[in-house]
């Protein structure tokens, strides 16, 4: 009981810290835990920001699901074809380090600053972590599993979607729930960079307006989202996969 | 139970009978939940160079070289690194692996492990040495050729040897007592002298019908008690 | 793996990189893409090899440097000492476990406008912004190798004669290696990312900084320039740390 208790715990811990941090600092420009918490109804209740939310979430929820579903093929296929992961390999390790929100400025030349250059880059985002959990995953699936399926008259097509597919499912949704954490992440840098719409967007109006209580107050909002979505999917993953043993999860954060 | 000073001990019962657990209360590292167990009278507390373990997963330090693991012991005891490393080399031709100071370990077939293992422990000089089951992951061939070696080291000092099996014929073969365990919850039914003359050589002994007569009677009583205790 | 496979699995992995940039030139030399929005590879290397030699852009990559490794060095500190003294102690991990669960998930780069309220808009916000999104990585990873080091090779050394103080450092710390470097690997790439991202979105100087202005004066080829130098020393720092990792671990097994 502890155990799911002790989360919830640490919020207040870490809230209560931010509270007599604040109180002892005593500057204007850092508003109270309370004070900020105050500010989150005006938010939520205004209806532009809910414009805003909206389009932030839909463009995650997009660049998120295009993402999984070419990424996942691709990792797959990577795994079990050396050919195939000598082609991508390089390419990939290339643009890893690149952060995909700071292409932004870039596509944003070449495709303006709307919906789909911010989806674009959710969309990069997403995948890489996603290849390459499905690419380990893959590879780790046992040869003596495949040749069971093959000696049962599976073709090689077959035997990638009803055996490898499900026998790398675990890692493969631990990559999701790390490209799930990057489309959040991308997603508010993106609009941090490109300001137009979005959580990014009001969080830096708040800033450059001095409405220091509303910049706080959205910090809360989105890393309540950040939390949520993650256990939301810790949840989903948990069902889909109850037949596997115990995973370890590296959360990433990649910004 | 009792165990007499330089006897060559071997616990032998069934897979979860609780005889590694024996053995590592006797090392210190685990705490029994009845009775208590004494080396030379003082009660055991925690692990302590008195007692040195040798473990069938061979635990070696992946990032020492084979003289790095064997030197631990010694220089944790204090030892300076020349002496320390002249010793380490000296035990190290003794068990046969002159020549591989400097490799890692993960470059070692399973039976070379071993042998750094042992020779690790024998370092720091034990009065006990604690042998977890120490040539279950080994091939029967590596496996006889290393009970030949270690009855031969241990001719040298002989220390006073706990050695845990589950295999009849290597309790007979090394020891000169067979502790019999019950299986779980583990008991300990019987204690059998092995009245054999040492030095003991294996093509001898295979054909000597006294230790045929053993090996039978204990897997005997073994069946039996199976069959008992269904 | 001999050195023919690994040859020619480089060249196979070179077709990718050397069919986008073909790709690239195409599009310039064929008009499909506007020399202002595209501007050719050819002329990319040249304006970077340019500023390489320039003592300015020399500055703003030395002050990017300094940001990436001041925040790395601190989240490595600080994460492998966690990360451990969570793993031998159970009260600490208690403490630890649920803070960390609550605060992983974050999007941390939603912290930024805050730690520019609270440190300014100097090099002091963009470290700490690198240290929150490294750290995970490192701890978590710490934290798994040092709790799953092998109960026998600590039981030998404490046979051996070890203190119980003295076995963290000469036990648990080697024998968890692996996993710590891998951590660091992780949190070196996000530390690249984020350090790039922050300044971005608010700098007067460095390598974000620098694309953010060329984006705001239209100058393409001076947009990927940055880019491109943020890669390559993402790769290099990547590879250096490849090196330090094959000495560090060269007893252990391949994983």
């Amino acid at each position: 009981m502890m155990r799911r208790v002790a989360p919830f715990l640490a919020c207040i811990g870490l809230l209560l810290v931010w509270q007599l941090g604040s109180l002892a600092l005593n500057s204007d420009s850092f508003p109270t835990a309370l004070q900020a918490i105050e500010a989150i109804p005006a938010i939520l209740g205004d209806k532009d920001s809910l414009v805003n939310f909206g389009a932030s979430l839909r463009r995650m929820t997009i660049g998120f699901s295009v993402a999984v579903a070419v990424s996942i093929p691709l990792g797959l296929l990577m795994g079990r074809s050396r050919a195939v992961a000598s082609f991508f390999n390089p390419l990939l390790m290339v643009v890893y380090p690149v952060p995909k929100a700071a292409l932004m400025p870039i596509i944003m030349l070449w495709l303006g600053v709307g919906d789909l250059s911010k989806t674009l880059v959710i969309f990069l985002g997403v995948s890489l972590p996603v290849i390459y959990h499905s690419f380990e995953g893959a590879k780790a699936v046992e040869e003596k599993m495949l040749w069971s399926g093959a000696a049962m008259g599976l073709s090689a097509a077959q035997r990638l979607v009803r055996i490898v597919l499900p026998a790398a499912l675990p890692e493969i949704l631990s990559g999701c729930r790390t490209g799930l954490v990057l489309a959040l992440i991308t997603m508010i840098t993106s609009e941090m960079i490109a300001r137009q719409s979005g959580a990014g967007n009001i969080l830096f109006n708040a800033l450059d307006m001095g409405q220091y209580d509303t910049v706080f107050a959205m910090i809360i909002i989105v890393g309540a989202m950040g939390i949520g979505l993650d256990a939301l999917f810790e949840r989903l993953r948990a069902r889909l996969v109850r037949w596997s043993d115990p995973q370890f999860d590296v959360p990433l954060s990649f910004s | 139970m009792s165990v007499a000073d330089g006897a060559f001990v071997s616990i032998l019962g069934p897979s979860g009978c609780g005889k590694s657990t024996l053995l590592y209360i006797v090392g210190g590292f685990v705490q029994p939940t009845k009775g208590t167990a004494k080396m030379k009278g003082d009660v055991i507390r925690e692990p302590g160079p008195d007692r040195g373990p040798v473990f069938q997963e061979f635990a070696l330090f992946p990032w020492k070289t084979v003289l790095g693991n064997v030197m631990y012991g010694p220089r944790q005891q204090g030892a300076k690194r020349a002496e320390a490393e002249a010793q380490s080399k000296a035990l190290l031709e003794m068990v046969g692996l002159k020549g591989f100071e400097n490799f890692y370990p993960k470059e070692l077939s399973g039976g070379m492990k071993q042998r750094v293992a042992l020779a690790r422990t024998l370092a720091y000089h034990p009065e006990v040495l604690l042998m977890d089951e120490p040539f279950g992951a080994l091939d029967a061939h590596t496996r006889t050729r290393l009970q030949n070696d270690l009855l031969s080291i241990w001719e040298r000092d002989r220390k006073t040897v706990l050695f845990v099996t589950h295999s009849v014929e290597e309790a007979v073969f090394l020891s000169d007592k067979v502790v019999m365990m019950t299986r779980s919850p583990g008991r300990i039914r019987q204690v059998i002298d092995i009245d054999l003359p040492r030095p003991r050589r294996r093509a001898e002994l295979l054909l000597d019908p006294r230790y045929q007569k053993y090996v039978v009677e204990i897997e005997r009583m073994f069946d039996d008690s199976g069959e008992n205790e269904l | 793996m001999n050195a023919r496979a690994i040859t020619s699995d480089l060249l196979l992995g070179l077709i990718p990189i050397a069919l986008l940039v073909a790709v690239w030139q195409a599009l310039v030399s064929f008009g499909y893409a506007p020399v202002t929005l595209l501007p050719p590879p050819g002329h990319v290397i040249r304006r970077m090899l340019e500023l390489l030699q320039s003592t300015t852009y020399q500055q703003e990559i030395a002050a990017t440097l300094f940001r990436l490794f001041a925040g790395f060095a601190i989240a490595v500190i600080l994460g492998v000492s966690v990360g451990l003294a969570a793993a031998v102690s159970p009260t600490i991990n208690a403490v630890v476990r649920p803070i960390v669960r609550v605060l992983a998930p974050l999007p941390k780069v939603a912290l930024y406008p805050a730690l520019l309220l609270l440190v300014g808009f100097g090099h002091e916000s963009k470290i700490l912004l690198v240290t929150f999104d490294a750290l995970f990585p490192i701890l978590l990873s710490t934290y798994y190798g040092a709790s799953t080091v092998e109960q026998k090779l600590i039981w030998s050394a404490m046979a051996a004669g070890t203190p119980p103080r003295e076995i963290l450092f000469k036990v648990v710390l080697p024998a968890a290696s692996p996993s710590i470097l891998t951590g660091c690997r992780i949190g070196l790439v996000i530390s690249c990312i984020v350090v790039f991202l922050a300044e971005m979105i608010t700098s007067t100087d460095g390598l974000g900084h620098v694309l953010v202005t060329a984006a705001r004066t239209f100058q393409a080829v001076d947009m990927f320039v940055p880019l491109i130098t943020i890669s390559l020393l993402g790769l290099i720092l990547n590879g250096l740390l490849e090196l330090l990792r094959s000495y560090l671990l060269r007893g252990f097994p391949e994983v």
